[in-house]
């Protein structure tokens, strides 16, 4: 039993309260809950993924306006159905839905993932896998007032970083979302929790074996693979518990990833 | 010349021929730059093929600008479509990442791969960032030696990132001298006014002599010789104005004008 802090949505502004995360997520599925992946688009029919894509659609510029369209295009590029591969490891029956914003005319990188979240949001998809990110000063409002929007919404958003000296919009908005980096670790349940830092979550991002073009696999390594794991855990989470909150998600988290800590620190003879 | 049209136009002249040699001086030790440090940085990879691709276009095209390796000459300028595989995500995410094949499957699936007949079985890509800005991707496959090759880790992935930034200021560097070579280049091929036409063809006449041709070859090794340091710019200097000295002194020379 995990206890976290938070605010019980019914009693919201009243008072705080504290509520028992029962450890039952660690058998949950992800049955009924709703994963955007804000990418190059999904190949749904990989061996991994028959079934479990329910939508598609990709982006394209009409009249200087993005539109969305359904996509029978697959993926352009191979990562997102990698990240679609990795969340469907963790929680295989999670509801993927695609949403191309890779190589579209006439898009420009920061105006495509920005109408590739506004459109996630619009359709309240729980749980949003954000890969893609810019430097671009111009975004940054844009996407803070997107992010709030999902916030208020009840969308998890979990963007990855980048691993350069500048700051990447979005994943520096640590108050708003989930920011993730990669570490080695092997185990895909075993994720750590940053207090402090900027980018606060770290999960498995060398070498993860997962889904890819032609029906095959890829080991991958980037900050990009270790979003899809917290976005999996996320949607084990939120299939026993889907009245949390984005804030009390990322306190549950927190709240694992120190109990991780304590389990996988442990020498091998004392972790049971 | 006492007509000053005609003051003007040689005028003009000058300024345009300086502006496209200016331009030419500066891509090719730059080309040469990038294609060198690609070799360096290969190697300290434990790579033998490396290549660098920019942004070609507003949509995130991307254009192969130098290569490395078994072949590199079959990817000179060889373009790749916007979000269109590992270097097209990169370039769209600003993601670094590092693809290897698994042992079960033996090569990669990639539209390069299908045209060059080359197996990329391991491939670590990297953005090259200049001001904000993702101007292009750097890129290294396999590693020397026999297959199979190991995968890239994240130290080498951390190594790319500090590699990416020195060579992103090369291709900037690269792409400003270009844009000036092709300015000089538009304002010749674009120019309708007569006196323009003039200058065009006694430009590209120009252009096309042995003269001409030996003139720049040498500005260029002089280039070369005195960017090696002090020593070489006094030894270039002292030898020139011997050379000068004696033509000088001569009624006729054979080796200036």
């Amino acid at each position: 039993m995990t206890t976290v802090s938070g605010y019980d949505q019914n009693s919201f502004r009243e008072k705080p309260a504290y509520f028992q995360l029962a450890d039952d997520w660690r058998s949950a599925r992800g049955r009924g809950v709703s994963v955007a992946i804000i990418d190059s688009g999904i190949d749904a029919t990989h061996r991994d993924l028959q079934g479990k894509v329910i939508a598609s659609v990709e982006a394209r510029i009409d009249n200087k306006k993005v539109i969305f369209d359904p996509s029978a295009t697959g993926d352009s590029a191979g990562h997102g159905t990698a990240c679609a591969g990795i969340v469907s490891s963790i929680a295989p029956d999670a509801e993927l839905f695609s949403i191309k914003v890779l190589g579209a005319a006439g898009l420009g990188d920061g105006q495509a993932f920005l109408a590739g979240l506004e459109y996630a949001i619009k359709n309240r998809y729980r749980i949003i896998n954000l890969s893609l990110g810019t430097t671009k000063p111009q975004y940054f409002a844009p996407l803070h007032d997107m992010l709030d929007r999902a916030y208020q919404a009840g969308c998890v958003v979990v963007a990855a970083a980048n691993n350069l000296p500048q700051p990447s919009f979005p994943s520096v908005f640590s108050s708003s979302l989930i920011s993730v980096v990669k570490s080695s670790e092997t185990d895909p349940l075993n994720f750590g929790f940053r207090y402090g830092e900027v980018i606060e979550l770290t999960a498995p991002g060398v070498n993860v074996r997962t889904a890819w073009l032609g029906n095959g696999y890829r080991n991958l390594t980037g900050n990009s693979f270790a979003c899809p794991h917290i976005v999996g855990i996320i949607a084990l989470l939120l299939e026993k518990h889907p009245e949390l909150t984005p804030f009390q998600v990322k306190s549950a988290l927190y709240t694992i990833a120190l109990e991780n800590q304590r389990k996988f620190q442990l020498p091998d003879n004392l972790s049971n | 010349m006492s007509n000053p049209d005609a003051n003007d136009f040689e005028d003009r002249l000058k300024r345009l021929f300086e502006t496209i040699d200016t331009a030419n001086l500066l891509t090719e030790p730059l080309t040469a730059s990038i294609k060198n440090f690609l070799e360096v940085s290969a190697a300290d990879m434990n790579s033998g093929e490396a290549s660098v691709l920019i942004r070609d276009g507003a949509d995130g095209d991307l254009r192969f600008l130098s290569a490395i390796g078994e072949v590199a000459a079959q990817l000179s300028n060889m373009t790749i479509p916007a979000g269109r595989g590992i270097a097209g995500f990169v370039l769209s995410s600003g993601q670094p990442m590092a693809v290897a094949d698994v042992g079960e499957e033996e090569t990669f699936y990639a539209d390069i791969d299908k045209e060059t007949g080359y197996s990329t079985q391991t491939i670590l890509a990297t953005p090259l960032r200049h001001k904000g800005e993702i101007i292009g991707v750097l890129e290294y496959i396999n590693r020397r030696g026999a297959p199979p090759f190991m995968p890239f880790t994240p130290d080498e992935m951390d190594k790319a990132a500090v590699f990416a930034d020195a060579m992103a200021s090369l291709v900037s560097a690269y792409e400003s001298a270009k844009l000036l070579h092709g300015l000089g280049d538009r304002i010749v091929s674009d120019a309708d006014a007569a006196d323009f036409s003039v200058l065009r063809k006694w430009l590209f006449d120009l252009r096309e002599t042995r003269e001409h041709c030996e003139m720049m070859d040498l500005a260029v090794l002089l280039r070369e010789i005195s960017s090696r340091g002090e020593i070489e710019r006094k030894m270039c200097r002292g030898i020139l104005e011997a050379v000068l000295g004696y033509s000088n002194s001569k009624d006729e020379t054979t080796y200036l004008g």
